[in-house]
C-alpha cells in the first residue's frame, strides 16, 4: 500500500539546516490502522505531509497505491489527493456557510459525482460518522467532537486508499476523543480503510494496529499489536 | 471541467447567501453610488451640450448658414434666395440678415456691439428670439426707427464697473444713436430688450432690414441666410440638398461654426469626467478588493485545508469571480434603481444653467460602457487577491 524509503526531509540551509525527517523506511500494508507517535518536533507531521503528497522529499522514495508519488506533477498530485486520499487535521476547518452535509458534498462533487451520487455518497458516510440527523446543520450550530466527524466524512466520502489524521482529537476533550477514535477505528475495521493517524497522547496507543515512534526525524520503534477497548 | 464552475458556483452562492449581510450590502451600495457616478455627471455633460447646441440653432444660426459667394460681400437678390431656399424639401423656412459692426450710444455711454438687420416676419419662422423678449415687443415687419437690444448690452444704471461696456440701463421707449461703419448716424426708439441666454442676442441690437437699406443706401442688404430644417442632425445632407438645389452659395452647418467654442467646453469637461470616472472606477476596485481579500485572509486555514482535499486553486479563485460577479450585478441593478430615482427628481427639478433648465441625456452606449468598465474592475478585483492569497503552499495556509 505504502513503500516509503529512506524519506529525507531538511529545512532551512547551510549551518542551520533542521532534518525533520532522517532517512525513514516505511512499509504500511492495505487496512492497517498505524498511529505516529513521538514528542511534539520529531518529524511526525513532517511524515504525514509525506505520505499525503503536500510536500516533497528531500530525498527517498515514495510509492502509494502503486503509484510512484515523486515523479507526479504538481496538477497530477492535486488529482492522487482528490481520488485516493483523506485528510483530517487537528483544525476541522470547515466552511462556516456550509451546512454539515454541503460540506461533505464539496470534495465528491469535484471529483465529478453527479449530483444523485453525491447525496447518497454523503449521506451515507455522514450516517456512518453518526450524523445522519445533523446533516443539514451549520457548523456553528455542532460540537467541537460532531464537526471532527464532519471533517471525517468529508475525508472519507470519496473512498480514499489511505485516510491521514494529524492529531484529529488535539482540540477535543477526552469524551469526544474517545468518540472519534472509536470511529476512525470502526471505519477501519468496518471499510478497511488504511489509516495513518499522528498522536503525542499515550492512552492513544492501544487503538492503533502498529505504532511508529519517531524521534530526531528517525523511527526508533515499529511496534505491531494494540487492542482497542470495546472492539474485542 | 464544467464541474469546477459547479462547484465554484454553489460555493459562492452559499457564502453569499449565509455571509455577512451587512458587508455585502455596504459594497453594493458602494457599487451602485459608483455606477451612479459612471453614468451621472456624463449624461449632465451631454445634456448641456445638447441645451448649448439647440441653443446655438434656436438663437444664432438655425441649422444652415448661407453667406457671399466667394470674394462677394453680399448676396445678390437675397430675397428670391430665399424663396428658392424655401421650396427645396426639407428647409422649414429661411431668412435673410445683414449683419455688421455699430456703435450705440445712449447718454454718452458708448458700446460697439454686433448689428443684425432683420425680416422680423421671416425671421421668427427661423429662429426663437422672439419668444426672449424680456420687456418691450419684438420688431414688426414695417416697423422703422426701432431696435432691439440684449439685456447684457442695455445694462443697469448700477455703474457696471470696469467689465464689458454696457449702455448703463437702457430700457424700453429710450432713444439711443446708432452708427453703422459707413459714418450713417440715425436715432432709434428701443422697442424691447432680448435675454436669450447666449451671448449672440444678449450682447447684440437688432434692428430691420428697411432701416439698415436705408442706412446702407443699398436696395436689399443681406450677408447671410439662415435656414431651419425639419430635423437637427442631417445637417451636413441638407446643405448638399441645398447645393443639388442650385444654391451657389458658400454653405456651413451650425456645427461648423460653433465647433471649436463646443469642442473647447466639451474637451474640458471630458477631462473633468474621466478623472472623476477613473476615481470611480478605483474606488469599486479597492472596495471588492479588500471585501474579498479580507475575506480570504481570514479563511486562510479553511481554504488550505480545502486545497490539501483536493478542491483545486482554480475553484477557489472561481468562486470569488463569482461572488465579485454577484456583487457587480447587484450593485449596478442598484445603482440603475438610484439613477432612475435621481433622473425622476431632476425632472421635477431641473438644474437651471444659462439658457435653460438642463435634461440629462442618457446615452446607451455610455449606460453599456459603464456596465462593462464596472464589470472588469469587478473581475480584477475578484482574481486578484484570491489568486494572491492562493499562490502560497497548502502548507503554509494550513500551518497558518
Ligand atoms: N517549514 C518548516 N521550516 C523549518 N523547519 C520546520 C518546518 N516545518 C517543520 N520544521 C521543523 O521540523 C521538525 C519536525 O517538525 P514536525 O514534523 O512538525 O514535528 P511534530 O509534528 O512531530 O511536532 C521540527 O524541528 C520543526 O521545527
Ligand atoms: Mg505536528
Amino acid at each position: 500500500m505504502i513503500r516509503g524509503e529512506h524519506l529525507t526531509k531538511v529545512y532551512g540551509v547551510g549551518s542551520v539546516e533542521v532534518r525533520a525527517l532522517d532517512g525513514v523506511d516505511i512499509e504500511i500494508a492495505k487496512g492497517e490502522f498505524v498511529g505516529v507517535m513521538g514528542a511534539s518536533g520529531s518529524g511526525k507531521s513532517t511524515l504525514l505531509h509525506m505520505l499525503g503528497l503536500l510536500d516533497r522529499p528531500t530525498d527517498g522514495a515514495l510509492a502509494i497505491d502503486g503509484v510512484d508519488v515523486t515523479r507526479l506533477s504538481e496538477g497530477e498530485r492535486e488529482l492522487f489527493r482528490l481520488q485516493r486520499l483523506g485528510y483530517v487535521f487537528q483544525d476541522y476547518a470547515l466552511v462556516p456557510e456550509l451546512t454539515a452535509q454541503e460540506n461533505v458534498y464539496l470534495p465528491s462533487k469535484v471529483r465529478g459525482m453527479t449530483a444523485k451520487e453525491c447525496t447518497v455518497a454523503c449521506r451515507g458516510i455522514l450516517d456512518q460518522v453518526g450524523l445522519k440527523d445533523r446533516a443539514g446543520f451549520l457548523p456553528g450550530e455542532l460540537s467541537g467532537g460532531e464537526q471532527q466527524r464532519v471533517a471525517i466524512a468529508r475525508a472519507l466520502v470519496n473512498r480514499p486508499a489511505l485516510l491521514l489524521a494529524d492529531e484529529p482529537c488535539a482540540n477535543l476533550d477526552s469524551r469526544n476523543s474517545v468518540l472519534i477514535l472509536d470511529l476512525i477505528r470502526k471505519l477501519n475495521r468496518e471499510l478497511r480503510q488504511t489509516v495513518v493517524m499522528v498522536s503525542h497522547e499515550d492512552w492513544h496507543r492501544r487503538y492503533f494496529d502498529r505504532v511508529l515512534f519517531l524521534r530526531d526525524g528517525r523511527i526508533v520503534e515499529d511496534e505491531y499489536g494494540g487492542d482497542a477497548p470495546g472492539t474485542a | 471541467m464544467l464541474e469546477d464552475e459547479q462547484v465554484a458556483l454553489f460555493l459562492a452562492a452559499r457564502l453569499i447567501a449565509r455571509g455577512n449581510k451587512g458587508t455585502l450590502l455596504l459594497t453594493i451600495m458602494i457599487l451602485a453610488m459608483v455606477f451612479v457616478n459612471l453614468i451621472f455627471l456624463p449624461s449632465i455633460i451631454a445634456g448641456v451640450v445638447v441645451l448649448f447646441n439647440q441653443q446655438t440653432i434656436d438663437y444664432s444660426f438655425g441649422n444652415l448658414i448661407v453667406e457671399p459667394k466667394e470674394g462677394e460681400l453680399r448676396i445678390a437678390a437675397p430675397v428670391q434666395l430665399v424663396q428658392k431656399i424655401n421650396g427645396i424639401p426639407g428647409v422649414v423656412a429661411s431668412t435673410p440678415r445683414y449683419t455688421t459692426g455699430g456703435t450705440v450710444v445712449y447718454r454718452g455711454e458708448s458700446t460697439s456691439p454686433l448689428v443684425t438687420a432683420i425680416d422680423p416676419a421671416r425671421e421668427q419662422e427661423v429662429l426663437r428670439i422672439h419668444t426672449k423678449v424680456r420687456s418691450g415687443d419684438y420688431l414688426s415687419p414695417a416697423d422703422t426707427g426701432e431696435i432691439l437690444i440684449g439685456e447684457t448690452l442695455a445694462g443697469t444704471s448700477r455703474s457696471g464697473g470696469d467689465s464689458t461696456p454696457t449702455l448703463g440701463g437702457v430700457a424700453v421707449g429710450r432713444i439711443v444713436d446708432l452708427t453703422l461703419p459707413n459714418g450713417v448716424t440715425r436715432q432709434f426708439r428701443v422697442k424691447g430688450i432680448l435675454k436669450a441666454g447666449t451671448s449672440s442676442v444678449d450682447n447684440a441690437v437688432f434692428i430691420t432690414r428697411r432701416d439698415a437699406a436705408s442706412m446702407l443706401g443699398e436696395a436689399d442688404p443681406a450677408n447671410a441666410i439662415l435656414v431651419r430644417t425639419k430635423t437637427t442632425g442631417n445637417d451636413d445632407a441638407m446643405r448638399l440638398v441645398l447645393m443639388q438645389y442650385g444654391v451657389q452659395e458658400k454653405i456651413w452647418t451650425w456645427e461648423d461654426k460653433s465647433a471649436d467654442f463646443l469642442e473647447s467646453i466639451v474637451g474640458s469637461f471630458g477631462i473633468i469626467n474621466a478623472i472623476s470616472t477613473g476615481v470611480s472606477l478605483v474606488i469599486a476596485v479597492v472596495v471588492i478588493f479588500i471585501v474579498i481579500f479580507i475575506g480570504i485572509v481570514y479563511r486562510r486555514k479553511q481554504i488550505g485545508i480545502l486545497r490539501a482535499i483536493g478542491i483545486g486553486r482554480s475553484i477557489i479563485i472561481k468562486s470569488y469571480l463569482f461572488q465579485a460577479l454577484f456583487i457587480c450585478t447587484c450593485g449596478t441593478l442598484a445603482g440603475g434603481a438610484l439613477l432612475l430615482a435621481v433622473l425622476q427628481f431632476l425632472a421635477g427639478n431641473p438644474i437651471v444653467f444659462p439658457g435653460g433648465p438642463v435634461a440629462p441625456f442618457l446615452e446607451p452606449r455610455l449606460v453599456v460602457q459603464s456596465v462593462a468598465s464596472l464589470y472588469a474592475a469587478s473581475l480584477i478585483a475578484g482574481y486578484l487577491p484570491s489568486w494572491l492569497t492562493t499562490r502560497e503552499e497548502i502548507l503554509d495556509a494550513i500551518r497558518g
